[in-house]
């Protein structure tokens, strides 16, 4: 069985700028694949090439066997996109949007109001349906959003970071619709630099930066990766260049990263590196004003594949 | 049908944009109105001037040995009494200066103009104190004024008249030759036919004075002046307005740049070639309607007589293929919505300045050289044809370098935007 969503070496250059490397990933069908890093890792460019927005510049990609370079409009139609940010008609009602986007899907007559009526039932705005979308609130209009992308029942569905700059109770909501699209038996592919979203969501998730998937896999597989490594963040009382080094040097410590006073330690054993390291602080004469540990997650990973944090 | 889908939904948000409609009906209208109201009545619906009531007292006679048929003052007389000129300009004999003024003082007249007598003598004898008098009721301005200037029209075909009678006799002397007095009336004759074709050809005839068309087809409708000249402004506005609401209406493509509608339609199974030629459908539309709109309106509210159906449909059809090639052209040169509005603004002012469409009623040389380089100054001259009765044969000259015009335009912003969204 072909992959719902196949990337084969996929590349993307604006001049100089290699937005886009050799991506290569897989979503079998059925599945939530997430795309997670940070700002400017290559995620947008990546969903815009598989969406029709851009054109490669190499390799290509497949939307349930129809490849984005020789059958566009195949690809397409398998495809539905729900963009970052709102993408609908403010001087138009919810309904007369969605019977526009249904048009756009090749829908027509009665199976396109059938559609237009479940889609507002699912997203809950039967009842607002005949008002402009400009006097809706950014949740409801979120959830248009969404609704517009799901009309013609496609196969894969593609959010781009549909959570950025919502409230939790809307985030919530976007969450569980995933969760539910999904279920219905919608291949999902979604974009996001929160790693939480990405873990709760995920069967397989690809993590990107400076534009290459620099690890893909299941969670756990991925959380394998950096071992049974405890993350420890600190805060010190001086920019202790002393204490760094000889924390570097302490027995268990894998990792150190540094930034703004703030330092990141991998460590195998936290119970027992963590006195190791108030230890030398303290022969440093610094002063240790904060700690925080987190046992191995997808932020452990980022920082050990990149050495950088995932919000950095 | 994809294409009639995205057009429909750009004339349904279109109808829902104040500034929109604003822009394509309710100002060009507004601004006709305006004009109209200072020069006609629009309660009772007569679109014309103020009838002229006009008094002569012509004292003059032609002297035993003038060289002419009739003297200045018969002809300052029967003028005012032309068949031209009825239709606007009531004239009385009055018997001298003192009946005249009676008359204006009374009411009863609104311009009074007194011929004294000996005038053709007196001017002859090249005495330069003998002046015709115009007597007017103060409370009027248009009706005095037009009096006045047909007057000083002729007088200046007269002096004229005078000037190469004098030449033709020095040359004649120069020559060693004299006049044969017998052939003096045939010359003055022959004087008056060339005066008064020069006049038309300058547009200051005395029936052009009257601001009459004499074409056959529209003689009755614009023969009133004011109608003629509504025409004239109302052509100007409607094009104007026709460029600007193309604009304003092909900025959607960028406005949906910004909204992030376009890209979405990108990501449909939708090629781009059927968005564009979806968007440029309803550019087309809204200026069609927008046109005869503004035609049916302004037939209706200020009489306006638009032309043969042929003439009419070439005319508008030239404007909106170049409206809306010109819309495409420069919305594929500008990045974002408010640069739009900046540089619409501006290049379609200027445009509309140079190819006069701000004073359609006036002939400018100037802007009608400019005219021949710009889209807009094509359409005003088709108006023109149109307006004035022309055959619909005789607009096809100007329908064609519109469409080539429109072809052009359209052709190369479509290029662009190609680029811009490939």
């Amino acid at each position: 069985m072909p992959f719902a969503i196949e990337v084969k070496n996929l590349k993307k250059s604006f001049g100089d700028l290699q937005a886009v490397q050799d991506a290569s990933f897989n979503a079998e069908a059925g599945e939530v694949l997430s795309l997670l890093g940070p700002n400017g890792a290559g995620k947008s460019t990546t969903i815009s090439m598989l969406s029709g927005l851009l054109a490669p510049t190499g390799g290509d990609a497949s939307i349930m066997g129809h490849s984005i370079t020789k059958e566009p409009e195949a690809a397409k139609s398998s495809l539905g996109v729900v963009p970052q940010d709102i993408a609908l008609y403010p001087d138009l009602s919810a309904r007369e949007n969605l019977v526009f986007w249904g048009k756009m899907y090749g829908l027509r007559g009665a199976a396109l109001k059938q559609r237009v009526d479940e889609v507002l039932e699912i997203i809950g705005l039967t009842d607002r349906q005949k008002d402009h979308i400009g006097k809706f609130s950014g949740g409801m209009k979120r959830r248009v959003n969404i609704g517009a992308a799901l009309l013609h029942k496609p196969d894969v569905i593609i959010m781009d970071e549909p959570t950025v700059g919502i409230d939790p109770q809307s985030r919530r909501h976007i969450l569980d619709n995933v969760k539910a699209l999904n279920r219905q038996g919608m291949t999902v592919l979604y974009t996001t630099h929160y790693m939480e979203e990405a873990a709760e969501l995920s069967d397989h998730i690809a993590i990107m930066d400076r534009g290459k998937v620099i690890a893909y896999g299941a969670h756990d597989q991925l959380i394998k990766m950096v071992g049974e490594e405890t993350r420890i963040d600190l805060t010190l009382n001086t920019d202790g260049e002393k204490v760094l080094a000889a924390w570097k040097a302490t027995q268990g410590v894998s990792q150190i990263n540094s930034l703004d006073g703030k330092v990141t330690v991998l460590v195998d054993d936290s119970n027992r590196v963590l006195p190791h390291l108030f230890e030398e602080a303290s022969k440093a004469g610094a002063r240790i004003t904060s700690v925080e540990i987190q046992e191995p997650n997808l932020e452990t990973v980022f920082l050990h594949l990149t050495g950088r944090a995932l919000r950095d | 049908m994809k294409i009639v889908d995205i057009a429909l939904k750009d004339l349904v948000r279109s109808t829902r944009s104040l500034f929109l409609i604003g822009m394509a009906f309710a100002a060009p209208l507004l601004l006709t109105g305006l004009i109209y109201l200072a020069f006609g009545s629009i309660a009772s619906g007569n679109l014309s001037l103020p009838d002229i009531t006009l008094g002569v007292v012509n004292a003059d006679a032609l002297p035993a040995d003038a060289p002419l048929d009739a003297s200045f003052g018969e002809s300052i007389r029967s003028m005012f009494f032309d068949e031209s000129v009825r239709s606007w300009i009531t004239a009385s004999d009055y018997p001298d200066e003192a009946a005249a003024r009676a008359a204006v003082d009374a009411q009863e007249i609104g311009v009074a103009v007194i011929i004294p007598a000996a005038f053709t003598e007196d001017y002859l004898a090249g005495k330069k104190d003998t002046v015709i008098t115009i007597l007017q009721d103060p409370t009027l301005s248009i009706g005095p004024t037009v009096v006045r200037d047909m007057v000083t029209s002729l007088l200046d075909g007269i002096a004229g008249g005078g000037i190469a009678f004098n030449v033709l006799n020095e040359r004649l002397a120069a020559n060693g030759q004299m006049l044969d007095p017998a052939s003096i009336p045939s010359f003055f004759e022959r004087y008056a036919a060339w005066y008064t074709d020069f006049q038309r050809a300058m547009f200051h005839s005395p029936e052009k004075a009257a601001l009459v068309v004499t074409s056959p087809a529209a003689e009755s409708e614009m023969s009133d002046p004011v109608r003629s000249m509504m025409g004239m402004m109302m052509s100007g506005q409607l094009i104007f307005f026709s460029f600007f609401t193309g604009a304003y209406a092909m900025m959607s493509i960028l406005q949906e740049s910004e909204e992030g509608t376009l890209a979405r339609l990108f990501t449909t199974p939708t090629d781009r070639t059927t968005i564009l030629a979806g968007k440029f459908l309803a550019v087309l539309f809204t200026v069609i309607i927008q046109g005869v709109v503004l035609l049916v309106a302004g037939h209706y509210l200020f009489g306006i007589n638009w032309g043969e159906p042929g003439s009419l449909t070439l005319s508008l059809l030239g404007q909106m293929f170049a409206s809306v090639g010109l819309a495409v052209l420069l919305v594929s040169f500008v990045q974002n919505s408010k640069q739009g509005g900046l540089v619409f603004g501006g290049a379609l002012t200027m445009l509309g300045m140079i190819s006069g469409l701000f004073t359609a009623n006036i002939e400018i040389k100037a802007f009608d050289l400019m005219g021949n380089f710009t889209p807009q100054g094509w359409v005003l001259k088709a108006w023109k044809l149109s307006l004035a009765g022309s055959p619909a044969n005789e607009l096809v000259a100007p329908f064609l370098v519109l469409a080539t015009m429109g072809v052009v335009m359209f052709a190369i912003g479509a290029v662009m935007f190609r680029r811009r969204f490939a």
